[in-house]
């Protein structure tokens, strides 16, 4: 049976960290499996775990080989932990999430200590960009498709991306999205809304979040993370107030155009 | 496919660059075609018959007189294919059918060139007599004279097989007489000719004579090649074949005349024993007229068996895609859509893929309500049932002269939608390694249109005739007829109508490739896209996509409809014609408002109402109203002037008294009875949106106001009682313009100028750009920044109607505030600037407007190409740089030809007479019918009725 890893600590997180990873494991057709490497003692964890009869498995060792250890599990197809801090102070990974994050290659989830886990998913929010080297993480889309789960593609346009061209809006961006859809998101066109906004994306994924009530919001990312990197991924898991999933993208190696290159070549 | 029975095969195999279906042949007789003039012609006259029944194309190129060939061959050739035959040496060209023979073109020697053609062989008879050598004049066939070298008996009638002896027989006796070569003997041919006063005498010799003549087979090849070319059979498909290309005693052969520039793509091959070798780029093929009988009959086999014909490959006109990418499938298959005016047809690939998005769209037809109107789709007639080929493998050529689709891959296939018979389609599929349907005949319906189809498939080949129509009765009646003419004969009517577009409507610049390209990509999907009969609804994208759901904008009128008044009159007409037949709709309209006269809808469908939608999704976030509908109301003037537009081209007297009249009456009283005065007495417009739809609703807005001033003034000239012609003119003179004496300027709208002075020139990243999207809308409409040309649409489409001399000042002021945010607005920028000599701008403009669907500019070509802006393109290269505009009976021509190019050549119909309009450094020339006159003035020319 697959398995969705809820890592329980004795932090807020906690009670949100377990309540997403039973609703990624409704996603994933999975159980979950709470569990805690023991560090400073585990009543929190514990308890949080019998209260929603589950039985916490204690880990031992240091945190992050614990952790990866037990995410290498074939069975295993998430692990969710909490994001570091409180509501009122926030701060982005932990270097334990961090140590984790880019570690193992199966989706993380990151809990802020004050998401508000609805028990099933409904809506999830995917940031995918017009590029065919994209980070958009195609499995979510796929897997949302076939529960019903709406998805909230968000694309957002800057400086360098602006459109050329506006036209009639009435007709252009019906055309523009139906377009926009099948060339980045056409795993899941059916079951799929698009968000434009104007601005810099690692600004907007969280606000845009909140606007559109998702529950989850789901980023594609390289697994690297330092200096002038992942600024999507760190931004949102400072400000989402819903459980962000980081999934490992692996980036396609196509050399075909974005969107407004050249298309054609003549004999 | 056909149920004659089966030819003989070739007796052996053929090589590589011959094995492959040809559309033409042009070749020799004597020696090619048969070994002698005693030979039997009957096996060659069965295969011409067979051939031309399959719409092949023959001409045979000889010296010698018709008596002699025909009298061999006898050919009386069915159609739909041709024989001809060019005699006496480029003098001559006959056409052979089942009715006869008859002469199509003769060279008419004027008293003078005879004379000198005496005078040149006696010359030269007297010429190589003082150097002792005996020749003798033998004959004076037409527009050429015979000297004979050898006047022997032994050497009267030498056979080709003594050719060699021969040769060594002549050099003798030139050496006895001290003549180094037979050229030598050639030299003084021609040089007898030029002093007898021939300018370009053609001289040569087949080793016994020398023949001075004015004509040699070089012309009977050109003549060919530029009658294939009025077929639409390019050079790339024609053979060409021969036995003598090698040289022969140091002169070229005489099968190497046929090898002219214009058949540079063509296949030349020779049957002859050829013993000097023959010319790079001429196959050796040899074997005589045995193996020439063979290549006829590979030719005859491919067609009997039904292969998929090819196109040409002419980098100049052939636009390809390789693969099926799922990223720009969808741009690829509108690029490459094939249309006839009354269906267009997207170029899906053959096999079904997921990236792909086939359609067939049916103009003048729609289906659905209000602002969901969209124009119908026919079922599918273009794709296959099975597997999606590996995208790889796939291939997909569109010959842009002919208008056929060609794909290549697990299956080779030729797709036509037929110019000739709008509606009628044809498929012609060879599959390597898939099964094909079986053959059966059907009628599909969708969106209340009727495709019937009939389907012969037999040994992995397939043939697909269909019929698309609004009944069934309609479609099985035009697949009849269709099916009665044969998919050759189908594909030939196509060919030869889309070639005869083309001598309508092409555009050459020299200087610049890749513009010559992306024009007759632009000419060829305008000319696609628009019927030439009955009334035409053409919407933003043609028949190639859904996009704008097919409704028709002033795109139609402004952008796409001038193109066809000075090119194809008939299409023009037709797209009035659907403005006409909505009048009413256009008259309630105004009613409704409380307004008198017509008002046209912004969007327009079916019945002429107004189907603009009401709201729109931004790119940047929320919902925003969309006001065009109810306010963009220049579209009423701009009908008006494609009229006017229509009728300068034209002069059609019959239109201008009862149509046209009652269009300018219409729009004029809807003006009049739409302005308000003031407490002065001037007129305004309040309310309303111009072409720059960032700032809506205005009040005087410039280029509405004009625009209304001059349907008032035109129709107060041609209609209207004498009470509303008086009221019409009172009205255009009080309407206040926004112009400005003291700096020249026109207010674009009232309060114009106390906008933001942004000059989005200066703080854009590049331009084009939706600053809507960049700066917000808001921001936008608080400041100058235009979409696209407003004033100086005036500039361009009324400039009589503006102030002398406004136009500089005005480009200076609007061009850098201009986003370009309308992929309308390049192309009107690149002609306004041509006119001011501002070249560097214009060609820049003018190559954005160029690649705008080829390079996805608007990341909406998937839903269809944009055909405003290919017509805004023909307008600059008309309007802008060849400065062609009607001015009453008068065409004046006051071109701007940028350095980069050496010549721009346009062609057009001037009051039904049509002109190919030359414009080089040097000057303006045109080659059109006596009707037509070209004189200069001081500053530019005019082109006159005569």
């Amino acid at each position: 049976m697959n398995k969705v890893i809820a890592a329980l600590d004795n932090s807020l997180a906690t009670s949100p960290v377990l309540a997403t990873a039973s609703a990624l494991a409704e996603l994933f057709g999975a159980e979950v499996e709470p569990v805690h490497v023991r560090t400073d003692g585990a009543r929190v964890a514990r308890s949080v775990a019998e209260a929603a009869g589950l039985r916490l498995r204690e880990l031992r060792g240091p945190i992050v080989e614990s952790l990866c250890r037990t995410a290498d599990d074939p069975e295993v197809v998430a692990l969710v932990l909490g994001a570091r801090g409180t509501p009122v102070a926030k701060r982005p990974l932990g270097s334990t999430a961090v140590a984790v994050a880019t570690d193992i290659d199966k989706p993380l989830a990151v809990v802020p200590p004050d998401a508000q886990v609805a028990p099933s998913l409904r809506r999830v929010l995917v940031p995918i960009e017009a590029a065919s080297r994209s980070l958009t993480p195609r499995t979510i889309v796929q897997i949302a498709r076939g529960t019903g789960i709406d998805i909230v593609a968000l694309h957002v346009i800057d400086e360098t991306t602006v459109p050329a061209f506006t036209d009639q809006p009435q007709h252009e961006n019906e055309t523009r999205t139906r377009e926009f859809l099948r060339r980045y998101c056409p795993w899941g066109i059916d079951n799929v809304q698009l968000e434009i906004r104007v601005g810099h994306v690692h600004q907007l994924v969280a606000p845009v979040a909140d606007e559109t009530n998702v529950d989850l919001i789901a980023l594609g990312w390289s697994q690297q993370i330092g200096a002038g990197r992942a600024r999507v991924v760190q931004t949102t898991l400072e400000q989402a107030h819903v459980p962000v999933l980081l999934l490992p993208v692996e980036i396609a190696k196509t050399s075909t155009g974005a969107a407004g290159g050249h298309v054609l070549a003549t004999v | 496919m056909t149920t004659r029975v089966a030819p003989r095969r070739a007796t052996r195999p053929l090589p590589a660059p011959l094995a492959r279906r040809f559309e033409a042949l042009l070749f020799d007789w004597d020696g090619t075609a048969v070994l002698d003039r005693q030979a039997d012609g009957s096996e060659v006259r069965e295969l011409v018959d067979e051939l031309c029944a399959y719409g092949f194309v023959l001409g045979i190129v000889t010296g010698t007189h018709l008596g002699n060939v025909d009298g061999q061959l006898a050919a009386r050739p069915p159609g739909p294919g041709r024989l001809y035959l060019c005699m006496n040496r480029g003098s001559e060209v006959f056409v052979a059918d089942e009715a006869g023979v008859h002469l199509r073109y003769r060279r008419e020697a004027t008293p003078a060139e005879d004379a000198g053609l005496d005078a040149a062989a006696e010359a030269t008879v007297a010429a190589l007599g003082a150097r002792g050598l005996r020749a003798e004049i033998v004959s004076q066939r037409l527009n050429r004279r015979k000297i004979d070298l050898i006047p022997e008996p032994e050497w009267s009638d030498p056979p080709k097989a003594r050719i060699a002896e021969l040769l060594q027989a002549v050099q003798e006796r030139l050496r006895a007489a001290g003549l180094v070569s037979l050229q030598e003997a050639v030299q003084i041919g021609y040089d007898a000719a030029v002093a007898a006063g021939l300018p370009d005498p053609r001289v040569s010799s087949d080793a016994k004579h020398v023949e001075i003549g004015l004509t040699d087979k070089s012309d009977s090849a050109r003549w060919l090649l530029e009658e294939l070319a009025r077929l639409g059979i390019g050079p790339g498909l024609v053979a060409v074949a021969g036995d003598e290309f090698g040289p022969l005693g140091g002169l070229p052969g005489s099968d190497s005349l046929l090898l002219v520039g214009e058949a540079d793509r063509a296949t030349a091959f020779s049957v002859g024993a050829e013993p000097t070798g023959t010319p790079a780029g001429v196959i050796p093929l040899g074997g005589g007229p045995a193996r020439f009988a063979d290549v006829l009959r590979d030719q005859l086999e491919r067609r009997h068996r039904g292969d998929p014909p090819d196109i040409e490959d002419d980098p100049a006109w052939t636009l390809m895609v390789d693969g099926v990418d799922a990223h720009l499938e969808r741009v690829h298959e509108s690029l490459l859509a094939i249309a006839d005016g009354h269906i267009g047809t997207r170029a899906t690939p053959l096999f079904a893929h997921t990236a792909a998005d086939p359609s067939v769209f049916v103009g003048n037809r729609y289906v659905g309500e209000g602002s969901e109107t969209e124009l119908a789709r026919a079922p599918l007639w273009n794709t296959l049932p099975g597997r999606p080929a590996t995208p790889a493998g796939v291939r997909r050529r569109l010959d842009l002269r002919s208008g056929l689709l060609r794909h290549d891959g697990p299956a080779e296939a030729l797709q036509l939608s037929s110019l000739a018979r709008p509606g009628t389609v044809a498929m012609r599929v060879l599959a390597k390694r898939r099964r094909l349907p079986e053959s059966n005949r059907r009628v599909l319906e969708h969106d209340g249109v009727t495709t019937a189809l009939f389907d012969r498939s037999e040994a992995g080949r397939l043939e697909r005739i269909g019929a698309v129509a609004r009944s069934e009765s309609e479609a099985l009646s035009a697949l009849a007829a269709a099916g009665d003419a044969g998919f050759e004969r189908l594909l030939a009517e196509h060919r030869g109508r889309w070639a005869a577009r083309w001598a309508e409507a092409d555009i050459v610049v020299e200087g610049d490739a890749e513009l010559q390209r992306a024009l007759r990509f632009t000419l060829f999907h305008l000319m696609a896209s628009v019927p030439e009969s009955g009334e035409a609804a053409v919407g933003a994208r043609g028949l190639s996509g859904h996009g704008y759901r097919g409704h028709v904008f002033w795109d139609t009128d402004v952008f796409v409809l001038p193109f066809f008044a000075a090119t194809h009159p008939e299409s023009a007409r037709a797209m009035l014609e659907y403005r006409l037949r909505r009048l009413t709709a256009a008259r309630e309209a105004a009613a409704r408002l409380g307004y008198a006269g017509a008002r046209f809808p912004w969007e327009s469908a079916a019945s002429g109402v107004d189907v603009t939608p009401s709201h729109a999704h931004l790119p940047g976030g929320g919902i925003a109203r969309i006001r065009t509908g109810e306010a963009e109301e220049h579209i009423v003037a701009d009908v008006a002037w494609a009229a006017d537009t229509y009728l300068g081209w034209t002069g059609d007297r019959a239109f201008e008294q009862g149509p046209f009249r009652t269009l300018l009456t219409e729009t004029a009283r809807y003006w009049a009875s739409r302005v308000r005065l003031d407490h002065e007495g001037r007129a305004h417009i309040l309310g309303v949106i111009g072409p720059d739809e960032y700032h809506e609703p205005v009040d005087d807005n410039a280029f509405t106001n004009v625009m209304a001033r001059w349907n008032l003034r035109r129709a107060a000239a041609i209609g209207g009682s004498e009470t509303e012609r008086a009221q019409w003119l009172r009205v255009a003179d009080a309407l206040v313009d926004g112009y400005d004496e003291m700096s020249g300027l026109y207010e674009q709208f009232a309060g114009f100028f106390e906008l933001e002075p942004l000059v989005i020139a200066d703080i854009a990243p590049r331009r084009p750009i939706a600053a809507d999207v960049l700066l917000g809308h808001e921001r936008t409409a608080q400041a100058q920044v235009l979409k696209q040309a407003d004033v100086l649409m005036l500039h361009q489409l009324v400039p009589d109607e503006v102030a002398p001399r406004s136009f500089l000042s005005n480009l200076d002021f609007y061009e850098p505030r201009t986003a370009h945010g309308s992929s309308l607005s390049p192309a009107v920028h690149a002609s306004l600037l041509a006119r001011a000599g501002r070249f560097r701008e214009a060609l820049a403009a003018l190559r954005i407007a160029a690649r705008m669907d080829l390079d996805d500019l608007t990341s909406s070509s998937s839903a269809g190409v944009h055909l405003a802006t290919m017509g805004g393109l023909w307008q600059a290269l008309a309007f802008g740089f060849a400065g062609v505009r009607p001015r009453g009976d008068v065409l004046v021509v006051d071109p701007r030809l940028p350095r980069e190019w050496s010549a721009l050549e346009l062609r057009l119909r001037f009051r039904g007479n049509p002109l190919r309009l030359r414009i080089e450094r040097t000057g303006v020339s045109i080659d059109a019918p006596p009707a037509l006159a070209l004189r200069k003035l001081d500053e530019h020319w005019e082109v006159v009725l005569t």
